[in-house]
């Protein structure tokens, strides 16, 4: 009963920064599956009879759990985490409105998550790519969503601080944008037919990225930077400049998916200079992420958060000079429909947006339980095989898309060039491995620091460098 | 309340305007305002082909398969067009394509060629990376098939009916040459159709003289890799691994001027052919596809003679003196043929 009670307490708890904290934790159970998922449908890409006869475990069903879980589950979660702590501390409150309205949000995103990805792996599944989740688990998310937005804003509101640091702007606009890009993309009030269901379904397929992890994981970049290199934000002007064009531009890049399928010209032309424009908010993140760390880059030779900030800030770069290019009628004819698409995905998704969560929650984590990280080296490790595996998954992916690129268009025979991308699928799989090992070192650190017994005091440090 | 918050909350109504406005665009208004006609090939389902639609959603074939073919994508059938996809909720046009494209696969293969293939892919494919799906049951598995086995057909049936040709287009111009059987599917796209109508009003590819004016455009760039005579044998092909076109097969008889002037401005896919767009006038064009109609109809290749080359072990001087006798041979030829050179069939 004792033993009750506490769950209870600690799940549905108003202690300050709790919430934040669950969020996390449970993110990062969902990282380690929706990775897993990953891995075995990466498996069956070179060897699909390796499970025979088990339709839940069928690379079409594998796919879309392994996207929903890394999407809503893990990246999602981490996101509403690091707002959960970094929103109350800009708005200058001792927690977030309320607490408990926050846990609570984490059980219902949690029942959504859990039940939304084993549904899908029953082949309950709505058949649009990244918007899977049937239409009950649509509404939850939403739920969950407008709760999170609600939170957040009255968090901001009531909060003692009146000048609105820019990340505030940035999650403040994620958690507006989201949802209303959520209700269009799932479709859940309307419904379109043939190839308006495209365009609805691309809209949100883009914008799910654009709206939401762009928005939200560059606000918490703005507020780690300065943190850890102990800088000011090199330009607000840049920063809001970055922040409108954004809203600006990214709404209506989704057409560029299907940039050679018959839907109006005239909305492809609006996609591909849309997605051309998008520079401009990538090099105002750009410059402002360099010039912050102007002077500070030795520091990521002790800052363990720092080295992950640093990659991502790369990967970013990186990301969003493929995107616009990408999107071009020039490149997009050839590059379409290859592997070297999902590449992109996992650089944005994976190396920019994930190490993001990453950078802030060894960061935060020390500053909510008042506890060290439990183990710097686990936390290298962590870093290095994260690190390693993005980069041997992206260039393995792009070489098995070069050659599936080149296939298509030289219309050489299927059977032929198909066989010709197996070692590079070979390859991705190690890196898949590679990257799981990290997680799972990642997973181990975390919750050896949450749950452990032993309270050794945090020690002074407003950059953050000794937590780790 | 505040000034403050009020113009914050001017700000924010301001954003959600404008963001209101882009989904809008974006999102909602092609919804009412591309409202595309059907098409032959927009299929209405039957109960047991919307029931295989389903287990296609299901089992997840929209990851590796795509149903859209693209200009770009020769040799998969016919192209979609926008209202081809009316009954299609939810879309399954896909965006990754690790398996071939599906639009036009139905009518391709019989009923039990797809169940073998669904049951263990690798006894009618070997080395396909599909899964198998033998745990479909037998009821869903002919469903599945069902449906596989609409996809495109009306699109074909309807294309080959649209294309048929009847004697006026057939006779196209006064001296046009007759539309060789098989060969008549062959044609432009619409836009280079519209394209050569315009230009073709100020050019008569049938007129001699013209084709003359051609002939110097031909010499100075095609020559070298189409050979003087068109026979594809040029010099410069026996380096090449996919060899240029042999314009005086009867093949190339069966194009009609739209189609040798998008191949000549666009150039061709997956070979070294250029876009002489870029280069040529759209006057020059015309007159280098009142030269190509000229040249002369042959079923011998001599090109076949360059391909014999074993470039495993390709001996740089050795192909150039081949290259020279070739030439050599070619302007010989000339005196045998003279008068298929000298103005093929006007």
């Amino acid at each position: 009963m004792q033993a009750l009670t506490n769950l209870w307490r600690a799940v549905f708890s108003d202690e300050p920064f709790s919430a934040s904290r669950n969020f996390l934790i449970c993110a990062i159970f969902y990282l380690v599956f929706g990775m897993l998922f990953g891995l075995i449908a990466s498996l069956l890409m070179y060897s699909p009879d390796l499970i025979h006869g088990i339709p839940q475990l069928a690379f079409g069903r594998l796919r879309p759990a392994h996207i929903n879980t890394v999407l809503i589950g893990w990246l999602s979660m981490g996101y509403v985490s690091c707002m959960y702590y970094i929103v109350p501390v800009l708005a200058g409150r001792k927690s977030l409105w309320s607490e408990r309205l926050g846990n609570i949000t984490l059980f219902l995103w949690n029942l959504t998550v859990f039940v939304g990805v084993y549904s899908i792996l029953n082949g309950y599944t709505e058949g649009r790519e990244y918007a899977e989740l049937n239409g009950p688990f649509d509404w939850l998310v939403l739920g969950a969503l407008l709760l999170v937005g609600l939170n957040v804003y009255m968090t901001i509101f009531t909060g003692t601080e009146k000048k609105w640091y820019v990340s505030l702007w940035y999650f403040m606009g994620a958690l507006f944008w989201f949802p209303i890009v959520y209700v269009i993309g799932n479709r859940a009030f309307v419904q379109f037919t043939g190839l308006n269901d495209a365009i609805a379904g691309w809209f949100y397929g883009h914008n799910i990225l654009g709206m939401w992890f762009t928005v939200g994981g560059v606000g918490i970049l703005y507020y780690l930077l300065p943190r850890f290199s102990g800088n000011p934000l090199y330009s607000h002007t840049l920063s809001m400049i970055g922040f409108w064009t954004i809203g600006m531009f990214y709404a209506p890049t989704g057409t560029h998916h299907i940039l050679q399928s018959p839907v109006p010209e005239w909305l492809k032309a609006i996609a591909v200079i849309s997605s051309v424009f998008l520079l401009i908010p990538v090099l105002t993140v750009q410059v402002n992420f360099f010039m912050t760390l102007k002077g500070k880059w030795h520091l990521m030779a002790d800052h363990i958060p720092m080295r992950f900030a640093m990659a991502a800030g790369l990967a970013y770069l990186l990301t969003c000079m493929q995107g616009p290019f990408q999107a071009t009628r020039s490149i997009n004819w050839y590059l379409h429909f290859s592997n070297w698409v999902v590449g992109h995905a996992h650089l944005a998704l994976l190396a920019t947006f994930s190490f993001i969560v990453f950078a802030a929650s060894y960061f935060i984590i020390p500053k909510i339980t008042g506890r060290k990280i439990y183990s710097r080296s686990l936390a290298i490790w962590h870093f290095w095989l994260s690190f390693i595996g993005w980069i041997v998954m992206m260039l393995s992916l792009t070489i098995a898309g070069l050659i599936q690129a080149a296939g298509w268009h030289f219309t050489l025979p299927y059977d032929q060039w198909v066989m010709e991308m197996v070692p590079y699928f070979i390859v991705r799989t190690v890196s898949g491995f590679l990257l799981i090992a990290g997680q799972v070192l990642y997973m181990l650190n975390i919750y050896k620091t949450v749950f452990s017994k032993s309270a050794e005091p945090l020690p002074e440090s407003p950059t953050g460098i000794a937590y780790v | 309340m505040q000034p403050r918050i009020l113009n914050y909350l001017i700000a924010a109504v301001f954003v959600a305007l404008i963001f209101l406005t882009i989904i809008f665009v974006t999102a909602i208004l092609p919804a009412t305002t591309f409202q595309p006609e059907a098409t032959a090939a927009s299929h209405i389902y039957t109960a047991s082909e919307w029931r295989g639609r389903e287990i296609y959603k299901r089992e997840g074939c929209v990851y590796c398969h795509t149903q859209f073919v693209r200009y770009q994508d020769r040799e998969m059938g016919e192209m979609v067009q926008a209202g081809d996809y009316l009954n299609e909720t939810p879309h399954l046009l896909g965006t990754e394509r690790t398996g071939p494209d599906l639009s036009n696969i139905g009518g391709k293969y019989p009923d039990a060629w797809h169940w073998a293939h669904h049951v263990q892919p690798r006894s009618v494919k070997p080395g396909s990376l599909m899964p198998s799906f033998s745990y479909l049951k037998d009821s869903e598995m002919k469903d599945l098939v069902a449906y596989l086995q609409t996809l495109g057909k009306e699109r074909e049936l309807a294309a080959r009916r649209r294309k048929k040709p009847t004697h006026e287009s057939a006779a196209g111009g006064h001296a046009a040459a007759p539309a060789q059987g098989p060969l008549t599917w062959l044609e432009a796209p619409q836009e280079m159709r519209d394209e050569w109508k315009r230009i073709s009003k100020n050019v008569d590819t049938n007129n001699s003289a013209i084709a003359n004016s051609g002939r110097g455009i031909y010499m100075q760039n095609c020559a070298q890799c189409h050979g003087v005579t068109g026979r594809g044998n040029g010099p410069v092909s026996s380096s090449m691994i996919k060899k240029p076109a042999n314009l005086t097969r009867p093949f190339y008889k069966g194009y009609t001027d739209a189609l040798y002037y998008w191949r000549l401005k666009e150039g061709v896919t997956g070979t070294r052919m250029p876009r002489w767009g870029r280069s040529l006038s759209e006057q020059q064009l015309a007159y280098l596809v009142a030269f190509i109609k000229t040249l002369p109809v042959n079923a011998a290749t001599p090109s076949s003679e360059v391909e014999v080359v074993n470039y495993s072990q390709l001996d740089q001087p050795d192909v150039m003196s081949k290259n020279y006798e070739q030439i050599s041979r070619l302007t010989e030829i000339k005196d045998e043929y003279p008068e298929q050179l000298g103005g093929g069939r006007h």
